[in-house]
């Protein structure tokens, strides 16, 4: 007997997005759920009307572009445009973006094409990214201001141009989070070929700030052909360019060509990214020393031990070895270029504030393993719960860690910059090393209370994958604004009374206030931690949605 | 003194129990089976026991200890291999055994060289200097047993130690666990689904069936004249029928198109 066959459907993304949509309601209906999903709109609530008020300025640039007589007006507009808004857009998602994706090692069990998949993943990660809406709002605004202008049919061409520019940024974002990510894995010489690459990486970037054309391209005219490595801003703005000209046709190659890179780009990131995904784990050893003989840890019982275990994971995750090896390169850059600009009549505190910025820059740039300590544990949280140790051990000792990896970056980005702008006076040097320090206790303090409050499973390594929660990233903003806040206020007092070095002296103080009152307060978190520890065991050792 | 000592243990989640008016009682020395269907409370009870969950209400004394009183004396000295492990995963093998000693109270030294014994028992000494994450699933159920074993616990806690696991390695696992028990070093309390290893293994055994406990005693006791599996099944009162409904299955046209 035979039954007739069940009709054949394109198999998977449908399911997948009903799959993804049902797992985000479940979490916003679950235990803190709520305040999640306010956090998210209120991300959205901040960055709309802000990418609105930008893409406002953007339309009026594009407008005048677009009724300029061809030439220097319209081209530098467009250029600038094209070129910082690629930049920023890439340069916020490779550093700051917490976005949701897809993790395809999880995926390829199902009967659904990973190509499909991967698209779906970088389709999914901009409508769920508040930044990335923001870009799209800029070029929005940049279509309707040259419409505006000049309506016609060419608008239509050129809202092609600007999606296939976005999809290409898109694209260019995934190629060099899948390669550092890729390059991150394993041996230490990777990591340092992509501290090396992110470096150089940078310094194009950095220095393709100024203006539309670049500072140094102005600079060095040889090396004007390094423009084309920004192949999505290049490309678009040949395109554009010749379409704000009036001269739809001659933009058409330059459109084909930009599609074709966009594509291309795509399909390379989602090459190296299957391929990842297939090759299962890291399958690498690291140099371990079987030496039992070394004296043992300096910390007392079992602190000690606990300290070396964060130590060694945080030095192990991919994204604290890159940063300790990419942060000083910028920091030489910066003492490079910033001296020349830090003029005026307050340039005395102006040429501390790159150092000040670094201080600062450092404990937002290991934000993830503050704002969520416990979530890179993953099952191994169970043993900090079953082992005979006080709650607020494991807390301290996760902070002392990660305050070491931050200290030594600081030192390492300071000596760089230091040693390219030249001798600072002691009073910057110190006021720096103070800031730094003194920022610690605050962050971490607060960042112990929301790690508890608001688990979420981290990844180990997929750099595109979200491990802070909306909620978690909204109060790590505010956590990070008010700090700050409160240690800008001896740089208003040390400008009033006309003399700078009470600021290493004030932030000095109040970091002895912060120490104190984040070793006051770490008992009453750990009991905090007892009382949620289902909670963060159901969270941190269950398993990651897609 | 016993190992373990509960009463009236319960267990709430939103209302409804998961754990009901557990009695148990865990001789010292005994290897104790905890057996029940799937979701009859084993991890619940053992999440309890170990200090994972806190009890709606009842007590739970382990070793002596009131485990409400004083969690962390219990702790250390217990070893535990829970369910979905308990291991970090960017250490080595070799770095997860001697930290998880010293957590545990030993010296470095003393943890380091107990590590290397349990790295050669349990035949990973090959794969010591492998991060954890790059482990198969046998290999860590291995490793976190031995993570159980290196402070030398009075009492261990094994949830389905077996599963996931070869035939080869659970014949040495189980002889290891036969050898500690028999000589006395310690209490073993230990969940599992695979009735016929846990026949082989345990002195007492306790069915749990939606929450409560159904029945306790020697293994001699609860099994009567019976196997164990007759005995669990007479017990959950369940013998469920081979499904009738899925009649699509195995038949042509049961598969979409072109799969």
């Amino acid at each position: 007997m035979s039954t007739r066959a069940p009709a054949r459907r394109a198999p998977g993304l449908a399911d997948l997005a009903e799959l993804r949509l049902l797992l985000a309601w479940r979490r916003l209906r679950g235990r803190g759920g709520a305040a999640e999903g306010v956090a998210q709109l209120l991300l959205f609530a901040v960055s709309l009307p802000a990418s609105i008020l930008f893409a406002a300025l953007v339309g009026v640039g594009s407008f005048r572009a677009a009724r300029a007589p061809h030439g220097l007006q319209a081209t530098v507009t467009i250029a600038a445009v094209l070129y910082g808004l690629w930049q920023t857009w890439t340069a916020v998602s490779l550093t700051m973006s917490e976005r949701d994706a897809i993790d395809l090692r999880r995926l390829l069990v199902y009967p659904v094409a990973p190509a499909r998949l991967y698209l779906l993943g970088l389709g999914t990660s901009i409508v769920g990214d508040p930044f990335a809406l923001f870009w799209l709002v800029l070029l929005a605004g940049m279509l309707v201001g040259a419409a505006l202008a000049r309506p016609g049919a060419w608008i239509l061409l050129l809202a092609l141009e600007l999606a296939i520019f976005a999809a290409a940024t898109v694209a260019f974002i995934a190629l060099a989070q899948e390669t550092l990510g890729r390059l991150a894995r394993s041996r230490r010489w990777r990591e340092l070929a992509a501290a090396t690459a992110i470096a150089g990486w940078l310094l194009i970037v950095f220095s393709s700030s100024a203006g539309g054309g670049g500072a140094l391209r102005g600079a060095l005219p040889v090396l004007r052909q390094l423009r084309w490595i920004l192949y999505p801003a290049a490309l678009a703005t040949e395109a554009v360019e010749r379409l704000y000209g009036g001269r739809p046709l001659a933009s058409l190659p330059w459109l084909a060509i930009l599609a074709a890179a966009a594509a291309t780009t795509g399909w390379l990131a989602y090459r190296i990214g299957i391929s990842t995904a297939r090759s299962g784990g890291e399958a690498g050893r690291v140099a371990v020393s079987r030496d039992a003989s070394r004296p043992g840890s300096p910390f007392p019982e079992r602190f000690g031990p606990l300290f070396e275990k964060e130590l060694r994971t945080l030095t192990r995750h991919p994204a604290a070895r890159i940063y300790v090896l990419a942060l000083p390169a910028v920091a030489a850059f910066l003492g490079w270029k910033a001296p020349a600009y830090l003029v005026g009549d307050l340039a005395e505190l102006l040429r501390a504030l790159p150092l000040f910025g670094l201080a600062a820059y450092v404990h937002l740039g290991l934000q993830v393993f503050w704002v969520n300590c416990l979530g890179f544990e993953r099952g191994g949280a169970r043993a900090l719960f079953l082992a005979p140790i006080a709650p607020e051990q494991v807390l301290a000792a996760k902070n002392l860690a990660l305050f070491a990896c931050a200290t030594a970056v600081f030192a390492l980005a300071a000596s760089a910059y230091l040693m390219v702008a030249g001798a600072q006076p002691l009073w910057v040097v110190a006021g720096a090393l103070a800031l730094e320090v003194g920022l610690a206790p605050v962050l971490y303090g607060l960042g112990n209370i929301l790690s508890i409050a608001t688990p979420r499973v981290a990844p180990f390594g997929l750099q595109r994958a979200g491990s802070v929660s909306s909620l978690a990233a909204l109060a790590a903003m505010g956590i990070t604004s008010g700090a700050l806040v409160v240690f800008a206020l001896p740089v208003m007092g040390a400008l009033w009374l006309d003399a700078l070095w009470v600021l290493p002296v004030a932030w000095t103080v109040l970091a002895a206030g912060a120490a104190a009152a984040w070793k006051v307060t770490l008992p009453l978190v750990g009991r905090f931690l007892v009382r949620r520890r289902e909670q963060v065991l159901a969270v941190v050792c269950g398993e990651a949605g897609i | 003194m016993l190992a373990v000592e509960t009463q009236g243990l319960t267990r709430l989640f939103d209302g409804k129990p998961a754990v009901l008016e557990l009695g148990l009682v865990v001789p010292v020395g005994a290897f104790y089976g905890f057996l029940g269907p799937n979701g009859a409370g084993k991890s619940t009870t053992m999440k309890m026991l170990t200090g994972l969950l806190a009890p709606t209400s009842g007590t739970a004394r382990v070793l002596g200890i009131d485990l409400a009183r004083d969690a962390l004396a219990v702790k250390a000295l217990t070893g535990v291999v829970p369910d979905g492990l308990n291991l970090f995963e960017r250490l080595t093998g070799a770095e997860q055994l001697r930290i998880h000693g010293q957590l545990y109270g030993l010296a470095r030294r003393e943890a380091a060289r107990r590590a290397f014994e349990l790295l050669e028992a349990l035949e990973l000494v090959g794969d010591a200097d492998k991060l954890v994450q790059d482990y198969s699933h046998g290999m860590k159920k291995r490793l976190a047993l031995g993570c159980a074993l290196i402070h030398g616990p009075k009492l261990l806690f094994l949830d389905e130690p077996f599963e996931g696991i070869d035939a080869v390695a659970v014949a040495g696992i189980r002889r290891m666990l036969q050898d500690l028990v028999s000589r006395g070093a310690m209490t073993i309390f230990l969940t599992s689904h695979v009735l016929e290893v846990v026949e082989r293994l345990v002195s007492h055994v306790g069915i749990i069936h939606r929450g409560r406990l159904v029945a306790q005693g020697t293994l001699d006791e609860v099994r009567a004249s019976g196997t164990l599996e007759e005995t669990f099944i007479r017990a959950v009162g369940e013998e469920r029928p081979a499904p009738q409904a899925l009649s699509w299955l195995g038949r042509e046209g049961g598969a979409p198109e072109g799969t």
